[in-house]
This record gives structure tokens, sequence and C-alpha cells, in this order.
């Protein structure tokens, strides 16, 4: 069955990318070429254009640092800035050069996700043998949430879309653009078939008229991995998936900027309602999810139920895999269940490189920072702390003695400040002066009032985690920023 | 169908904003034009509805029972969004020099109580006076998006998105380029939709 025909600018992202993979850089007469082929105003064309970070738009050599915190705290040169970008390679900090592909030895700690690729398709068989209803029923049953950061309920997500009755749009999220998370690279490379199999899972339960992944643009390593395990595995699915690079940008972690980008338009928060299950991709029901999320179907299927519940607590089932970068002895991917203490995982990685384990930035630069005294608490979902720390995605950088905490505030507020989309005012004007407070500059009104502006009013819920770093920072070690 | 509004039963239509205005209820709403779907960025019409925040131009009234405009938080998180929109601008010139809604975002803060901003005032400087009817000013502008949408949904025709990210997204013609040069038509709808003197009639008054 072919994919049905989308709007020409849908290909905007794409044909940028293309492009810019060629020329080394976006001229404004290429831009204006694609924008005429696509039917697209100019206007629409550049400002979705400008709007992603690994677009530049001058020749030149192309900024190849990584300006992540692991690479900071591991001695990368002070001169980097976080606008660097991330290369995701965190556990071999400090790192420069383009992306490479994902080492089998940093996968460190599997579990039931992680333990070798499989090699027949046992879970597809089941889910196609009870049928759409019964493998819905078994979703909800196993208590399957989103891997992505929200852990919404997927079952409840999937049931939104077909309660709409019409063809349903199913988006996987390929985009990690979080520094300090490398799981989904990892996923991709090393377990493809997991992932394919949780894709036919998904969709022999949605019957998606179209399924679409998009795919981290400057991750070559992943996005070669997925290309050759969907080609391999055309048979499994019931219409063959689109694969669009994307162009960078944090935000795209949020779902409605990711429908906007698949759109050719700029990549920035759509309002709610409607609810991407209700009006997503080009107005279709969309169901996004995660690529760990998509991967985990395959272990729900192939257990059951009861298994996948052996492992993690009532509210929050399964295993969740946790990327380990920073100060620890042994930097890697450990798939956990949920609820673990976050001080059983940092053991697990090691420990400090010197002397003790100083703190954890526990979610990135949507989360918040953890006292080592504060390791006992849970990963799980929602906050693990009141000032920001949170399991999100499972990013956790470890800070030990040698770790300068004041630094390593100032690089998230730099980089929740730089990875602001622009479309609310209290992200776009607030994060800024949240930073140039931090460095000692007058703020006129109160750091916490200020972060109250940012975390309440902000459009999206980017913009509502971003205080978190700065939040828990105040709260925990006030001392470092009188 | 009723919405519960600071202890009053409003009949209840549309969004919050909607029920509200229509009750003569006085809210900001900088970024949501009456002929256009909300933007939603502004957010200076924050309210609390069922004990969240929310944006009134963005939330149905069927999907709350009670709705508080006046909370102390309320007013709170308004006056502080305002008070970060006051510090975009570095442009001072009188707002009878702008078009016909050049002085909402002045009215608006007069009316929640806010003066003078407490933060230090910082902006772009980009101006384009290459249109012969109507100029821009980067310094009086506030990114509430209403004169690309009034270009793009209302008029179609394009000429004008937001080009950039955060802090450095401004008003951008085609590719970078200037009114003049781009696929502008001067039908003036920008001018009549921005709520500061950012895009000025050059003849001065009403647009």
């Amino acid at each position: 069955m072919p994919a049905p025909a989308f709007p020409p600018r849908f290909h905007l992202l794409t044909r940028l990318h293309e492009t810019h993979g060629r020329e080394g850089y976006l001229s404004r007469e290429a831009v204006a070429e694609i924008a005429r082929a696509l039917q697209i105003p100019l206007a629409e064309a550049w400002e979705a254009a400008t709007s992603y970070p690994m677009f530049r738009f001058e020749p030149g050599p192309a900024e190849a640092l990584c300006g992540g915190l692991s690479c900071a705290l591991n001695g990368a040169a002070p001169s980097r800035e976080p606008s660097a970008g991330c290369r995701f390679r965190c556990f071999d900090a400090p790192v420069e050069g383009h992306e490479l592909p994902f080492p089998e030895e940093r996968i460190c700690l599997a579990g039931p996700l992680l333990a070798g690729d499989i090699t027949d398709w046992k879970g597809l068989v089941t889910a196609q043998r009870q049928g759409p209803d019964a493998a819905l029923d078994l979703i909800e049953e196993a208590g399957l949430r989103g891997r992505g950061g929200a852990y919404f309920p997927v079952a409840t997500k999937w049931r939104g879309a077909i309660a709409q009755r019409r063809p349903i749009a199913l988006v996987v999220n390929a985009e990690e653009g979080e520094p300090g998370v490398f799981k989904d690279r990892a996923l991709l490379q090393r377990r493809p078939r997991r992932f394919i199999e949780g894709l036919a899972i998904a969709a022999a339960v949605l019957r998606p008229a179209v399924i679409v992944v998009f795919v981290n643009g400057e991750a070559a390593p992943m996005r070669e991995a997925l290309t050759a395990a969907l080609r391999a595995s055309r048979s499994l699915l019931p219409v063959e998936p689109l694969v669009v690079p994307g162009g960078g940008g944090y935000v795209l972690g949020e779902e409605t900027t990711l429908l906007n980008a698949l759109e050719g338009r700029k990549p920035a928060p759509r309002l709610r309602p409607p609810f991407p299950v209700e009006s997503g991709l080009f107005g279709m029901p969309t169901v996004v999810n995660n690529v760990e999320t998509i991967a985990q179907l395959s272990v729900v299927f192939r257990g059951g139920a009861d298994s996948f519940r052996s492992l993690g607590t009532e509210e929050a089932a399964g295993t969740k895999l946790f990327s380990v970068s920073g100060r620890v002895k042994q930097p890697g991917l450990y798939e956990m269940p949920l609820g673990t203490p976050l001080r059983e995982l940092v053991g697990h990685a090691g420990g400090a490189i010197e002397g003790e384990v100083f703190a954890v930035l526990a979610g990135g630069p949507s989360g918040g920072f953890l006292p080592e005294a504060e390791m006992d608490r849970p990963l799980l979902p929602g906050l693990m702390h009141p000032s920001g720390a949170v399991a999100g995605s499972g990013g956790m950088v470890v800070l030990d003695s040698s770790s300068d905490p004041r630094a390593a505030v100032l690089a998230m507020a730099a980089f929740n400040a730089d990875e602001s989309c622009g479309k609310c005012t209290p992200c776009r004007e607030g994060l800024p002066r949240l930073l140039s407070a931090l460095q000692g500059s007058k703020l006129g009104i109160g750091t916490g009032d200020l972060l109250d502006v940012v975390g309440l009013a902000s459009l999206c819920g980017l913009g509502q985690m971003a205080p978190g770093p700065m939040r828990s920072a105040l709260h925990f070690w006030p001392e470092l920023f009188r | 169908m009723t919405l519960l509004v600071n202890g009053t039963k409003l009949a209840a239509a549309g969004t919050i904003l909607d029920t509200l205005l229509a009750a003569g209820i006085d809210l900001p709403h900088l970024c949501k034009d009456d002929n256009l779907a909300a933007i939603g960025a502004c957010r200076t019409c924050l309210v609390e509805a069922d004990g969240r925040i929310v944006a009134a131009c963005a939330t149905p009234a069927a999907n709350v029972k009670i709705v508080e405009t006046e909370s102390a938080r309320a007013r709170k998180l308004r006056a502080g969004v305002l008070q970060l929109t006051l510090a975009m601008q570095t442009d001072a010139t009188p707002t009878t020099s702008g078009g016909p809604l050049a002085g909402s975002l002045a009215e608006t803060a007069a009316r929640a109580g806010v003066g003078d901003t407490p933060f230090e005032q910082v902006s772009g400087q980009a101006e384009d006076a290459s249109n012969p009817f109507f100029s821009f000013h980067e310094a009086a502008c506030i990114l509430c998006g209403r004169c690309v949408a009034a270009c793009q949904s209302l008029q179609h025709i394009s000429a004008i998105g937001l080009a950039g990210r955060g802090s450095r997204t401004v008003v951008t013609p085609g590719a970078g380029d200037s009114f003049r040069g781009s696929v502008c038509t001067s039908c003036g709808s920008c001018v009549a939709a921005c709520p500061t003197t950012a895009l000025r009639p050059k003849s001065g008054g009403a647009a």
C-alpha cells in the first residue's frame, strides 16, 4: 500500500538537509530554489531553515567541537560554548569531530531490552495473532509508558488516536537531541531488530496509513543503521516508513514542534488542544513515540504483561535505558528497572573518577542537580525532587570532587537560553536574563520570581522545565551564586 | 454551558478569552487577533483555570469549570511577562506615530499596573524603511507574531516570517530580503496588526 501523498512542503526539511550536506551551507539562492520547487512561500521556508542550529548560511569550516556538559567536566577547553552542540559520545568525553558508531562495549548493563538482538519475530507473531484490540489491552496491562521523558501511558495515547476513526500517522521520534543521552543511537545501531519488531507491532495495532521516522540530522551512523534495518524488514510493515532527517534543536523533543518540522514549518510548539492524537501531522490523528518506547513493545509482547511488570514499580513498569556520563569510571548505557535508586545506578557505573561523587544532573537541561546525599531517590516518572531533578529520558551526568558545580549550572543555563525556539516571551526573554543573573549581572527582580515566570508562563514543556537546573542549584548550593 | 469566572456564572463559548471578553472582563491579550487563530506566544492572558495556569486564548471554555483571572499567582505571572515584554523595547517613539493598535502594549501594561520594567532593556536594532508606505523597527518589536500571522494566514501573501530562533528571532521579509525586495504588496495588514510601533506608517497617524 503506497503512503498517502503529503503536501510538497513535507519534503522541505529533507531537501534542506540534502543541499546542506552537499554544499556545506545553505545559500539564500538554494533555499529560494527549494521553496519554489515545493511551492512554499520563501519567507516560510526561510523562517523554517534558519530555526535549525545545524544549518549554516555562510560557507566555512563546520564547528566540530562538543559543547556538552560531560565534555566540559572532562577537561574540554573552556572556550567551548554550549552552542557548539553535542556529539553524543559523552562516554568518550572530551570529544570532537563527527558522530561515530555506538560501541557495543559501552552497553554496560543489559536487561530484557538490551540483552542481545533478537533473531526471530515472536513478539510480532503474538501481536498479530491477538489482533489489535487484545494487543492494545496487553500494552495497557503491561503498563508501558513513553520513554522519551514524559512517561505518558502508551495505550491511552494510542486509544486517543484510534478513537478518531480516521487514518492514523505513526511518527517515531529519533531526534535524540539532549546532551548526555545516547540510548536511541545505541538501540538503533546495536539492537535494530528490537526496534523493527516494536515498530511492526505498533503498525499491527494502529494500522497507520503512514509511518514517519524523524532522525537526528547529524547522527549519520544512527540514520544509516535505521535505513538498513528498515530495508531488511520491509515485508513486516504495512507501509514503507518515510525517514526524515532533522536539523538539530533540543525543542524537537516536544512533539508538536516535531510535527511542525515535518510539515516544513518553523519548528516551534503548537497550542494544545488539539492534541496530536486528535489532529497532528497534516491534520491526521497522530501518535508520536520515542525509539525506546517502540523497542520496549518487543519486550512486552515476547514476555507478556506479567513478565514486563515483574521489573519496575506498580506505577512505572519495566526497565529504562540510562545514559550515564560525566565523572564516572565506567560511563555508558545502563538498563535498570524504573524505581531503581539513583545511587545504585551511579554505583554500577563505578563511582567517581576523582575523590567522591559530588552530585548528579538528573534529566539534563530539563532536569535538575541532586547532591550525593539525595541519591537514594528512585528513578521514576515525575519530579525526583521538587527543585527539578527528573528521570526524564535517562540522561545522568555525574559530578565528582574535581568538578566545578557553578560551571556546570552555567553550562545548563546557557544551553537552555541558546535552545529556546523563541516563540513565547517568558522562555525567550527570561532564560538569557537568568543566565546573566547567575553570572553576576543585576536582574531587577528576585531570581526565584523569574524562575517561576519561565516555569509557569512558558508555552511548552521544555520552557516550563528549563528552570530546573538553576532552581535545583540555588536550592542546594545558594552560596555558589552570592 | 457555563463557566464560573471570579465567582460569577457566565455563559461560556469558544475559549476562556472569548468568554471573558464577551462578558466585558478585561484581560491582556497582546498576540490574539480577533480575526485569526490563537498564536499563544505573548503569554499575557494567563489565568488560573481549575487551579492550573493556562493561556486563556488557547484554552476552550468547555475544558474547564472555574476560572480566576485575579488570583495573586495569575496577576503576578502576567505582570512578570509584561515586564519581560517591555524590556524588549529600546525605542521610545510615541505610539501616536504607529498603526491603529500601536498603543496596545503600553495600555495593557498600564491597566495591569505595570509601570517601568525592572529589567535592563535590550533589543535588536534592525531597521527597514525600504517600503514606501511603512517602516519596520526591531527596537520596538515584541515578537508577538501578529504581523506574520496577518501576512501568512489572513492575506496569504507570506512576505514575512520569524527568521532565526531564540532571542535572535527577527521579523524578516523573504530570505533576509528588504520589504521592498520581497513579495510584499504593501497591503498594510502587518501595520494594522502591530501592537507596538515596530511597524509604523510612513505618513504618521493611522494606517
